[in-house]
């Protein structure tokens, strides 16, 4: 049985939203099980993380879309589109793109966390777009809940009614029939035409080497059928749809879809760049008057360079980085190069967790070996002639003499914590030169601290060290607010008197004595030693302010080698040999790629 | 080129020592007969009595055989080969429990060198490696064997082990010389993967011997040893003019030779062969009539001259760059004159014009530049 001719009506478009881990694609396994849609053989949980990456970590890093039929009470049934999205900081924007593909948001909270960071986030964010929003206590089977002061934060912080709020548990699957008749009865049907010009909007991409580029869209207005003439209407391009289909949760073909219908089609298009999330989608031979609003470009947080480990692949770097980006429209890749390390790529992320999950996608699905540099954010420069930039690689910083000001971006950083951390936290923002702006207390136990900081001082590791800090019970959101001048000054490095320009950060003049005897210290570890002393320096403008020396080897000597220990040994040797081919040949020194991170580690201690 | 040199594997020891990864099995006697007869079965391979020059027998330990077992060992070897006349014939001895009637047997079969497991004069050291010999029993091992005729002696030695100082190694070395043997080997210990020794490092329980250390014990040896007039002709091997082992030599000059025993390896027409390092299995295969080889590893044209760069370089004359040319048929400066240039550069390797050899320096740091030809 197809989905035919949907009446909008019976759709509802919906995402599950939520703090990291509060059990947003538990929930979808739930109403995926209850309505059949799939059989209690094929489930496995968190059955939408069909990523590695997120198998392996246990998080939604993508956000999934499913239709799902659903027979309700009254008789009739339905269509949900349901969008379950990721929860970490990193993909803010994926829920925010998914919010505007839907008229409804069921919010989870856990029901022994409560409201965490990300909550008060993403809550705002469906406000924002005025979604109607389902509070939804989950996981009331834990044995120790707070179910009575969780519904007070979800009053007193987001300021949602308390009364409207479903209590269940999605791993046990209690209260699940709560949450249907909340959706069919909460959410308010799309409101398209089906003989309306059409006006579908783009929401993500994919590119499988059979089918060549699937096409992910939301239909507003009008029909989309296969054989149509459609067009993209900012990029421009035109296309027969060869296929149209529906995620149930596997790609399943239909004949059309209508108004607030969700699925995908086909053009047989192979060029990856012909396509862009956010684009609209018409019919070339009715195209509607003018384009949906689609999406505001996704700002990057942090940027690194990623170069092939071999030279001889940099094209196929780029072509990995160009089809990764169809599923990933939230990082950026200009082409760079380095003395150190040849042709390359400076990528940008949304932030940490969002470099290591791209980096782990084009060296597990893509098979490239990648060198990266240490990550920095964005900077701003005013020089003494008047011009302001922004440089995003620190070998882009110009002389010092010709600049004015050094600029900064700054987050406001909030963060919720157990009472009894705050006083912890707020040394480490003091340390790390945070400006105190507000403290508000929820409920007895409870508290929101927000602050003023440098991204730079929070972007690598401070979620790290909150976790640590506070037990783990600290969870923090920030958004970048601006630029402020401040006292940095550009760091190289130097191996065996050479510079290495993929080695250079930009840092704060204050920590920079520490930073760079820490840094000098961590090459030190990740180097090894070759057949001559590697002196390695750390300077400012040329003024070293760190040294220390890789001694050269002094003994290494197998001391037998009869007969039998001829090919042992050679094939030894020819392992280590190997494993140098995976390190960058710098001067006379090898360096291994980890080293070029390991800038990244050097800030502390 | 057919081989001249013939290598056996005896794989017998009363207990395995921390540090030994050979291929052995300590404390199963029992299994000796079988040994035997399956080595018997493998040398049925060759064919007719073949012609050699050097004959060695290593381990384990070959003289932990009980004499019957040790004759009957030689006659199986020795009915399929001849040793040509100035024949070299080997066998590694252990200095505990070397009976008066095990040397016997070894006379008896024309064996003509051996080459002692002495490890070291010091009771801490040799209590460490786990030997159970004491330095006396050395000195009257050494005194046995010669009153037998075998004159040719060699004492192994190991520097390096665990709590040993400089000074006990110089003593060492000293007690050595005093027994005015015309062979010394002297080894770095070793940590080798899967030994109890390296288990114990991991552990924290045995500390390696530190890199400072260790090289200046192999400077003492590189400096006592010449002085007694045993020159340095490889890496860990010392030997009066004339008494270098012809039968090592043949390793490092590349040439072939057959191997039998367990683990045992041969290089036949360019390619490299190690039997399956089991006993067991070595013997099981044999009894059951199929072929004993665990591993083969042919070797391109290039390979092999890589190869022979590799353990020429072990030899303190070095690589005669005609020789290399004529047996591999590439020139050395085509295969690896930049890494001789580099090597030569930073004084590790000396290059004469005919030869490239490795400097004093270089021999303390042997593998890094080794590895670079490879
Ligand atoms: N006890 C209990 N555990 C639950 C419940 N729902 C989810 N969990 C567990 O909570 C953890 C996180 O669940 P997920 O469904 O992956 O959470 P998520 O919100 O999708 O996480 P992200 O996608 O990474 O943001 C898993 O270990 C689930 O088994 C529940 O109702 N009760
Ligand atoms: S005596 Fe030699 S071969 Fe036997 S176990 Fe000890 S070290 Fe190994
Ligand atoms: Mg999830």
């Amino acid at each position: 049985m197809g989905f035919r001719r949907m009446d909008p009506q019976y759709i509802r478009n919906f995402s599950i939203i939520a703090h990291i881990d509060h059990g947003k694609s538990t929930l979808a396994d739930q109403l995926l099980l209850k309505t059949g849609a799939i059989t209690q053989r094929e489930f496995h949980e968190q059955i939408l993380d069909d990523l590695d990456v997120e198998r392996e970590r246990g998080i939604t890093v993508k956000a999934r879309t499913v239709a799902i039929p659903y027979k309700h009470t009254d008789g009739k049934t339905y269509e949900l589109n349901l969008i379950d999205t990721p929860g970490h900081v990193d993909f803010h924007y994926e829920v925010n793109r998914s919010l505007a593909a839907c008229e409804g948001a069921l919010l989870l909270v856990d029901a022994f966390q409560g409201v965490q960071a990300q909550t008060v986030a993403n809550a705002y964010a469906a406000i924002d777009v005025n979604l109607a929003i389902i509070p939804v206590v989950n996981k009331i089977d834990l044995p120790v809940t707070r179910v009575d002061e969780v519904l007070e934060e979800i009053e007193s912080i987001l300021g949602l009614d308390p009364y409207t709020a479903l209590k269940v548990s999605a791993k046990k699957g209690i209260n699940i029939d709560d949450v249907f008749h909340a959706i069919v009865d909460r959410v308010p049907p799309p409101s398209g035409k089906a003989d309306n010009a059409l006006q579908a909007l783009v929401f993500d991409s994919k590119y499988d080497s059979f089918r060549g580029v699937i096409t992910y869209i939301r239909v507003v207005e009008g029909t989309v059928r296969k054989g149509q003439q459609v067009q993209f209407m900012r990029g421009g391009t035109m296309h027969q749809v060869l296929d149209v289909g529906q995620f149930r949760p596997r790609m399943t073909p239909v004949e059309s879809l209508g108004p607030g219908q969700v699925g995908f089609f086909l053009t047989g298009v192979k060029e990856i760049d012909k396509i862009n999330v956010g684009d609209t989608v018409t019919d070339v031979a009715r195209p509607a008057k003018k384009a949906l609003p689609g999406y505001k470009k996704p700002k990057q947080m942090v940027f690194c360079g990623m170069y092939p480990t071999d030279s001889n692949d940099f094209e196929k770097l780029r072509d990995e980085l160009q089809r990764l980006s169809l599923n990933d429209s939230s990082f950026s890749y200009f082409p760079e190069t380095s003395d150190a390390l040849g042709f390359g790529y400076r990528c940008g992320f949304l932030g940490m967790l969002h470099m290591e999950i791209v980096q782990q996608r084009l060296e597990k699905e893509q098979d490239v070996d990648l060198i990266q540099t240490a990550p920095n954010v964005t900077y701003e420069l005013l020089l003494r002639n008047g011009d302001v930039f922004t440089i995003d690689n620190p070998q882009d910083v110009p002389d010092p003499s010709t600049i004015d000001e050094f600029r900064e971006p700054i987050a406001k950083v909030s963060y919720i914590l157990p009472k009894a951390y705050i006083g912890p936290i707020m040394q480490l923002c003091e340390e790390r030169r945070g400006t105190y702006k507000t403290t508000e207390y929820m409920g007895s136990e409870r508290a929101q601290l927000v602050y003023e900081m440098p991204l730079a001082e929070i972007v690598y590791d401070m979620y790290d060290k909150l976790k640590s800090v506070t037990s783990g019970y600290g969870t923090m959101d920030y958004e970048v607010i601006g630029f402020l001048p401040a006292d940095l000054v550009k760091m190289d490095i130097m191996v065996k008197g050479e510079k290495v320009d993929a080695l250079s950060t930009i840092t704060h003049r204050s920590t920079s004595a520490r930073r760079g005897r820490s840094l000098c210290k961590r090459l030190k570890e990740e180097i090894t030693r070759h057949q001559f002393e590697i002196p390695i320096q750390a300077a400012i403008g040329g003024k070293v302010i760190a040294r220390e020396t890789i001694s050269a080897l002094r003994k290494n000597v197998t001391a037998k080698c009869y007969g039998g220990d001829i090919t042992r040994k050679r094939k030894l040797l020819e392992k280590q040999k190997e494993g140098k081919k995976r390190m960058k040949q710098f001067g006379s020194v090898e360096i291994p790629q980890k080293a070029f991170l390991s800038v990244l580690s050097a800030g502390d201690e | 080129m057919t081989y001249r040199s013939v290598y056996v594997h005896v794989p017998f020891c009363r207990h395995r020592c921390g540090y030994c990864d050979f291929t052995l099995v300590a404390g199963r006697d029992d299994l000796i007969g079988d040994y035997l007869d399956a080595l018997d079965l493998e040398l049925k391979r060759v064919e007719g009595v073949v012609e050699i020059d050097t004959l060695f027998f290593g381990g384990g330990t070959p003289t932990h055989l009980p004499p019957e077992a040790l004759r009957r060992l030689f006659e199986i070897v020795l009915s399929r080969f001849r040793l040509a006349s100035g024949y070299e014939f080997s066998v590694e001895a252990n200095p505990a429990n070397l009976s008066l009637e095990t040397v016997d047997v070894l006379a008896q079969a024309g064996v003509n060198r051996v080459s002692l497991g002495a490890q070291s004069f010091d009771s801490r050291s040799l209590a460490m490696l786990e030997r159970d010999h004491r330095a006396e029993d050395i000195e009257l091992a050494v005194r046995w064997l010669r009153r037998q005729g075998i004159a040719n002696l060699s004492l192994d030695l190991i520097f390096g082990v665990p709590g040993q100082n400089l000074a006990e190694w110089r003593e060492t070395i000293r007690r050595a010389i005093e027994l005015q043997p015309p062979h010394v080997s002297a080894y770095g210990l070793t940590f080798e993967k899967g030994t109890a020794f390296w288990t114990r490092r991991q552990k924290g329980q045995l500390e390696q011997a530190d890199e400072e250390l260790e090289r200046a014990m192999y400077a003492v040896a590189m400096e006592e040893l010449p002085a007694a007039r045993l020159v340095q002709y490889e890496l860990s091997n010392y030997a009066h003019a004339g008494f270098e082992c012809r039968h090592n030599a043949m390793y490092w000059s590349g040439e072939p030779f057959e191997a039998f025993g367990p683990g045992a390896a041969r290089l036949i027409d360019g390619v490299r062969q190690t039997n399956h390092r089991s006993v067991f299995t070595w013997i099981k295969r044999l009894q059951s009539g199929e072929s004993p080889v665990g591993e083969t590893d042919p070797l391109t044209a290039e390979g092999r001259a890589r190869e022979l760069i590799f353990v020429g370089l072990r030899r303190t004359s070095g690589i005669d760059r005609r020789i290399f040319e004529s047996r591999t048929s590439l020139s050395l400066d085509a295969l690896a004159g930049g890494s001789i240039r580099r090597q030569t550069s930073l004084g590790l390797l000396e290059d004469t014009g005919t030869h490239i050899r490795l400097t004093r320096e270089g021999r303390f740091v042997a593998d890094s530049v080794i590895a670079e030809f490879l």
